[in-house]
């Protein structure tokens, strides 16, 4: 025998409202995307929501830089890194003489993002967790002649970028 | 002492994104994603066409977040838009062979019999909910499932209040007869 038909109905909703799995990666997914093609400068938006970027690999660490503000010979750079259960995130790389006091990021709930402007050229960087966890950009090229032992990436601006 | 948690308004997250903040629309996804994750699995039936529908609504939301009148309600703003891109990605899918998914965490948790019932019973409510018209599974969803009120989700939808209880009436009534068929197949 069946159940009566609301109760049957009040199963499927309450199997209905489960939790459903989505991947994780999909907020990097959405950065990235979002880094790729930022909106246009319109109806009061600020030229610079139209500079920022952030591009995602896996859960737990994320960044990538992008875009380039076209009246200015550098270009501002906007770095994300999603690190949920951190304290702090400092940007460092050779722009700013490795100090994490320099670049520190403000985070907005896990995701943590700083902008910085740079001029052309070709720079590594790195994210430091908590003040003592070194990390690459996963989403980068990796440096290949980084002489202090740690990994760190590459980001070119006012060439190919990235 | 310890670090404090302190949770952002979409209100002020949407004002940070706009004055160029793009690591407060990381925060937006993050505080949607799965609650609007959830509707757009159960709308379309398949997970990964579901998961594109969801990222895609986070994009076009973004690009024009300008069009986001009042940031307070940019929730409600961004399922009109989860919505929409459901009905798209529904009307290709409709004309594919429908897939299904179960969710093993879900799986789980359900209460009734062992995991052969389990499973039987989650094929059953996903058929039963395939097999609704995409208006009618659209309403249920939104009014049972995502618990908003009529008025919200006509807003959401376009469809008036009395068509819209209309179609959830019809949507219950069906679910129930397309389960008990299940049951005695």
């Amino acid at each position: 025998m069946f159940e009566r038909a609301d109760d049957v109905v009040e199963r499927v909703i309450q199997h209905l409202r489960r939790p459903v799995a989505i991947d994780p990666g999909l907020d990097a997914r959405v950065l990235r995307e979002i880094a790729q093609a930022p909106p246009t400068n319109r109806r009061g938006w600020p030229l610079w929501s139209a500079l920022a970027a952030a591009a995602v690999l896996g859960a737990i660490l994320i960044a990538r830089p992008w875009s380039r503000d076209e009246t200015n010979r550098s270009d501002l750079l906007q770095f994300v890194f999603v690190a949920p259960q951190a304290a702090s995130v400092s940007l460092v790389g050779d722009f700013n003489d490795w100090d994490p006091a320099r670049s520190p990021m403000q985070t907005a709930q896990g995701v943590w993002a700083t902008a910085v402007r740079l001029a052309p050229g070709r720079y590594r960087y790195a994210f430091l967790v908590n003040g003592v966890d070194w990390r690459a950009d996963p989403g980068a090229p990796t440096a290949r002649d980084d002489e202090f032992g740690t990994a760190s990436s590459v980001v070119t601006v006012g060439g190919r970028g990235s | 002492m310890g670090i404090e948690r302190v949770e952002s308004s979409d209100a002020e997250l949407v004002r940070r994104v706009r004055a160029g903040d793009i690591g407060a629309y990381g925060a937006l996804v993050s505080r949607y994603r799965d609650r609007l994750g959830r509707y757009a699995v159960h709308m379309i039936g398949d997970h990964e066409d579901a998961e594109e529908a969801l990222q895609d609504s986070f994009v076009r939301a973004y690009r024009s977040l300008a069009r986001c009148y009042d940031p307070a309600r940019f929730g409600a703003w961004l399922y009109g838009i989860l919505v929409n891109r459901c009905r798209t990605t529904g009307a290709r899918a409709a004309r594919r062979h429908r897939m299904f998914v179960r969710d093993a965490d879900a799986l789980n948790g359900a209460a009734h019999g062992d995991q052969a019932d389990r499973v039987e019973w989650t094929d059953a409510i996903e058929r039963a909910l395939a097999r609704l018209a995409p208006e009618y599974r659209e309403a249920f969803l939104l009014k049972h499932v995502e618990d908003l009120e009529y008025e919200a989700i006509a807003e959401l939808t376009g469809a008036g209040v009395s068509a819209l209880k209309m179609r959830v009436k019809r949507a219950r009534e069906q679910l129930q007869l397309y389960l008990r068929e299940a049951e005695h197949v």
